[in-house]
């Protein structure tokens, strides 16, 4: 237990003192931008990690994070709510769509959900190009920054558009959120319902003959897993400071469910190693210009016939063979 | 109204055709492959390079593609899925690996083939109109009695056979067929052979009315999956009809709701969506494929 | 195919040998300017298209001697960044322009990329020069982009005016992809021909980009009866299978788009069917290319083994970088000194014969000078090659 902690701290220490003080250092900003990518981007993947903790496959999670997103926008630029309010409002809205949607299609198993969900960011991008409080295919632009966040008249952060350096602002809002969400994700599976949601892994049919309510269980994890999505979108929006229905894609969707791959499906912490290694070795291999795909799909695939199950299976010393 | 029903089933037939070589994958292997979409560019890449470029009668070119991807497909399970599926420990894992693959086909296209566009000249002259009131060019008709003539003899293949009794029978239980003899690691590798030469023809077929560009790999699959999910997954009869009741619904869709702007395809995926909540494993399909 | 591979891994080679002797011999700085575009996946050809002009021009003005800013001659270096069309990837992209200590970069190739580069732009003194036609991109307070070509809402109503006088046109239809870009070239278009008098029998009817056939799309299109089909931001994939769907479908009135095409895409996928076809293109027909365009377009086919069309009005862009640089070389790390040069910049025109000038203009559109000015080509097809319709100004 000491050491996990320890590890804990580690790691705390270093997203949070070392990656600015290094950055500063050697004077890499761009390394701002990667990195917030990657701790929103693994936000979205803890999510779809969530997912398949119950036996799902999730390609659907650029739906919600284009929802979280547009939720976000619009409550910004048409209701005229802070930024800081929309973060939680995005994340329950998709929570919320992700119960209606999920109730039905979360009956489906196997490729059937993975299919489906997959079908359903491509609903979603439809929508909104179809729907008008969205602004069709125009999108919305011009978003302001995030603004001052108050509580009783006392500033907590300030207004993003005062800063002297936004990026290490949205670096440190990505990190917070993303060390809180897999906090919240680590409790889950550590607790009474985590179990629950192994039981349902291995055998829903089993877990549902002794009692557990596979049902409400499997909407449950849905929601949360949505939650994540629309939390990572409404980031991104206020960094870009715009959204189009294209700004999260099936390819995202794709992505996020290879990130949970990469790093591992046994392992609370292997969506963040996984969207670090794939989305850093994307902006590493930029080098290679027009090679660039071509190694990193080898990569990927080298990686698959080394380590079927995930980066962090290296470390798993109880792992066998099937 | 017969223009609407027409359409329908050249797209339908085609669909069927690609919905097809991913199904029987899937059967065999409980692999969803994703790079199936990038196959079937590939098919096509091959015969627009040796009918267009070398100037080669246009069967030559289809049966080169054809012959192409089966090696590749072959290739592919042998020294990628194979490994793969031994040592992971959850059959999902196949997944990353078929993006993998999808990634790198589409990295090597790119290299091999270019970024354009590319077509090679039609086949046959002529458009076939009735009076107005069914217009359907000759190599479309063409390309439509082939693809079916290709569904048949690959039904046939199945239904009669010894390699399509065998692989039948792995599709139903792999353990089972085991015991009974089947040589379950040499009928994966024609099987999924097979599967992949299928989207080869596909790609070959296509790329004289069609054309064919690197970017279709990826939405060709995502319409793939949706047929076999119309249809149930795994199981072949239910891909053939997946293919022509998405045909049938884009051409209708697109035909009625028209007027109303763009929402055809937002109608056909939700349709699609609550159909699968009443009816999760497709028209078809075994439950819980 | 394998030829076009080798002749581009020998061009690549020489190129890099050419580059490799400069640094050793020359020793010129070194000027870069950044790209960052879509070079892989679906919109492939776009970026590409737009990379390679910028290398070949790069390259050539290389192997020259380098370009005379002030009395110091340099090296251009192109530094490209792919996309992938993904707006969360081009801002990564402007951030390591940033990083670079890049001042101008060409890019990005769609609206939603477009947009979501603006702040990092900004922040970081950037001028870029995007391919997307929001207008907000460019009328205050927006002030670090450039448009690099002409607007669909620019080339589609002086298009509809000479198909009107000189075709009798009176009825138009407009197809576009599900997609933000060609819908919102589809909005304005209908709305240009609308204003011109033209009456809009179908503007409604949208297609996947995905689609492996078009007839179905096209069928109520058709059977509207428009004299003029306009193909609102088609992509060079989509267009030779439209016009092929809309010809066999019986269809005898006119096609258009506002984009640039590729006449080797045209021909391959549609062959005689794409005869009269309507489109935006560059300089580069016989009767309006200077002998420097000629050249050119040569040495992009040596370099990359197959010109693309397309690329005749993405030459522009950086020649206005490095021209505007030129008038002012404070411009070179200050672009503030950049944007007051714009509204006074003037240089001849190389790639065109005549008196044609290179110069920023927008003041109708954007009420600044945002935008540069790049004959308005339009070209028909016939039988594998453009010919020029009519040439337009834009002001």
């Amino acid at each position: 237990m000491n050491k996990q902690f320890l590890g804990l701290g580690a790691f705390l220490l270093a997203v949070f003192v070392l990656v600015p003080v290094l950055i500063a250092a050697s004077g890499r900003w761009d390394l701002y931008y990667t990195l917030t990518s990657v701790a929103l981007l693994a936000i979205g993947s803890a999510g779809v990690w969530l997912t398949f903790y119950i036996g799902r496959i999730n390609i659907g999670q650029g739906a919600y994070a284009l929802m979280g997103g547009y939720v976000s926008a619009v409550l910004m630029t048409q209701v005229g709510v802070s930024f800081w309010l929309t973060l939680p409002a995005a994340g329950l809205f998709c929570a919320m769509i992700s119960v209606l949607i999920g109730l039905p299609i979360l009956r489906l198993r196997g490729v059937y959900f993975a299919m489906i969900t997959l079908v359903l960011t491509e609903v979603t991008r439809l929508s909104a190009l179809a729907l008008s409080v969205t602004n069709g295919a125009k999108g919305i632009t011009s978003i302001p920054l995030p603004g001052a966040l108050k509580i009783f008249g006392i500033t907590i952060i300030p207004d993003f558009a005062t800063m002297a350096n936004p990026k290490l602002a949205f670096y440190l809002l990505a990190v917070t959120l993303m060390v809180l969400s897999y906090a919240a994700l680590w409790r889950i599976v550590n607790s009474r319902l985590g179990h629950l949601c192994r039981s349902l892994q291995q055998n829903e049919e089993l877990a549902a003959s002794i009692g557990v309510n596979t049902a409400y269980l499997r909407v449950l994890a849905y929601a949360i897993s949505s939650f994540f999505g629309g939390l990572s979108g409404a980031v991104f929006v206020a960094i870009s400071q715009s959204i189009y229905p294209s700004s999260f894609a099936v390819t995202d969707s794709v992505n996020f469910m290879l990130y949970c791959f990469v790093g591992g499906l046994g392992f609370v912490a292997g969506p963040m190693l996984g969207t670090f290694l794939l989305y850093f070795g994307w902006d590493l291999l930029s080098v290679a210009s027009e090679y660039q795909l071509l190694i990193y799909s080898s990569a990927m695939i080298a990686l698959m016939l080394v380590l079927p199950n995930g980066v962090l299976s290296l470390f798993d010393k109880k792992g066998g063979q099937k | 109204m017969e223009q609407i029903l027409a359409n329908g089933l050249y797209l339908g037939a085609q669909y069927a055709l690609i919905a097809l070589g991913l199904t029987l994958i899937f059967s065999l292997m409980n692999v969803l492959n994703f790079a199936h979409g990038q196959m079937y560019v590939f098919g096509g890449f091959v015969t627009y390079t040796i009918v267009a470029q070398w100037g080669m009668p246009f069967i030559v070119g289809l049966i080169a593609s054809a012959v192409m991807l089966a090696v590749m497909g072959a290739l592919i399970e042998v020294f990628l899925f194979r490994p793969v599926i031994r040592k992971s420990k959850r059959d999902e894992s196949t997944m990353l690996l078929a993006a993998g693959i999808a990634f790198f086909l589409d990295a090597v296209i790119l290299l091999l083939f270019g970024e354009k566009q590319r077509g090679v000249p039609k086949i046959v002259n002529g458009v076939f109109n009735w009076d107005m009131r069914l217009i359907m060019p000759y190599d479309r008709i063409l390309i439509g009695v082939l693809a079916i003539a290709i569904i048949a003899g690959f039904i046939a293949l199945m239904q009669y056979s010894k390699t399509g009794r065998a692989m039948r029978a792995l599709a139903q239980d792999r353990v089972a067929a085991q015991l009974m003899g089947v040589d379950v690691d040499r009928y994966s590798m024609i099987g999924f052979a097979l599967g992949a030469m299928l989207a080869g023809l596909v790609g070959g077929l296509l790329v004289t009315i069609t054309g064919v560009n690197l970017g279709m790999g990826g939405p060709t699959s995502v319409k793939a999956f949706m047929m076999i999910m119309i249809g149930g997954a795994g199981v072949i009869s239910g891909a053939i009809a997946g293919g022509f009741i998405l045909g049938m619904m884009e051409s209708i869709g697109l035909t009625v709701l028209a007027v109303y702007g763009d929402i055809t395809y937002l109608a056909i995926f939700a349709s699609l969506m609550v159909f699968l909540a009443f009816r999760p494993q497709g028209l078809m399909g075994k439950p819980w494929g | 195919m394998l030829r076009r591979t080798l002749l581009k891994t020998t061009a690549l080679a020489a190129v890099a040998s050419f580059a490799m002797l400069g640094t050793a011999f020359a020793e010129n700085p070194v000027l870069k300017i950044g790209f960052v575009g879509v070079t892989s996946g679906p919109a492939a050809a776009w970026g590409t298209s737009n990379q390679r002009s910028m290398e070949t021009r790069a390259a050539w003005i290389n192997e020259t001697g380098g370009y005379d800013i002030a009395g110091t001659k340099y090296d251009v270096q192109i530094i490209s960044f792919d996309d992938q069309k993904d707006p969360k990837r081009a801002i990564a992209g402007m951030e390591q322009m940033a990083q670079e200590g890049i001042h101008y970069v060409v890019g990005p190739n769609v609206d939603d990329g477009a947009a979501a580069v603006r702040p990092v732009a900004e922040q970081n003194a950037i001028m870029y020069f995007p391919y997307a036609f929001p207008k907000e991109l460019y009328t205050a307070p927006a002030s670090n982009a450039v448009l690099g070509m002409v607007a669909n809402y620019q080339s589609g109503p002086a298009i509809y005016k000479y198909l009107m006088d000189n075709n009798g046109v009176k009825k138009v239809a407009f197809v576009a992809a599900n997609e933000s870009d060609p819908l919102s070239q589809r909005d304005s278009g209908s709305a240009a021909a609308k204003a011109l008098g033209l009456e809009v029998v179908s503007d409604s009817v949208t297609y996947q980009v995905d689609t492996t056939d078009f007839t179905p799309v096209l069928l109520p299109v058709i059977q509207a009866a428009p004299d003029l089909l306009v193909l609102s931001g088609v992509s060079p994939a989509n267009a030779p299978q439209l016009i092929r769907s809309a010809r066999e479908l019986g269809f005898a009135g006119l096609i258009s788009t506002e984009t640039a095409q590729d006449a080797a895409v045209l021909q391959e996928g549609a062959g005689e069917l794409a005869n009269g076809f309507i489109s935006v293109g560059g300089a580069s027909t016989p009767e309006l290319a200077s002998d420097m365009m000629k050249e050119f377009v040569d040495r992009y086919t040596k370099m990359f083994g197959e010109y693309n069309d397309e690329s005749n009005t993405k030459v522009y862009a950086l020649e206005y970088i490095l021209a505007t640089i030129a008038a002012n070389p404070a411009a070179l790390d200050n672009v503030d000194e950049f944007k007051a040069t714009m509204d006074t910049f003037e240089a001849p025109n190389p790639y065109m014969v005549g008196d044609a000038k290179l110069k920023y203009v927008g003041m109708t559109s954007f009420g600044q000078k945002r935008q540069v000015s790049v004959p308005l080509v339009v070209n028909t097809f016939k039988d594998g090659k453009f010919e020029t319709l009519f040439v337009a100004q834009v002001d």
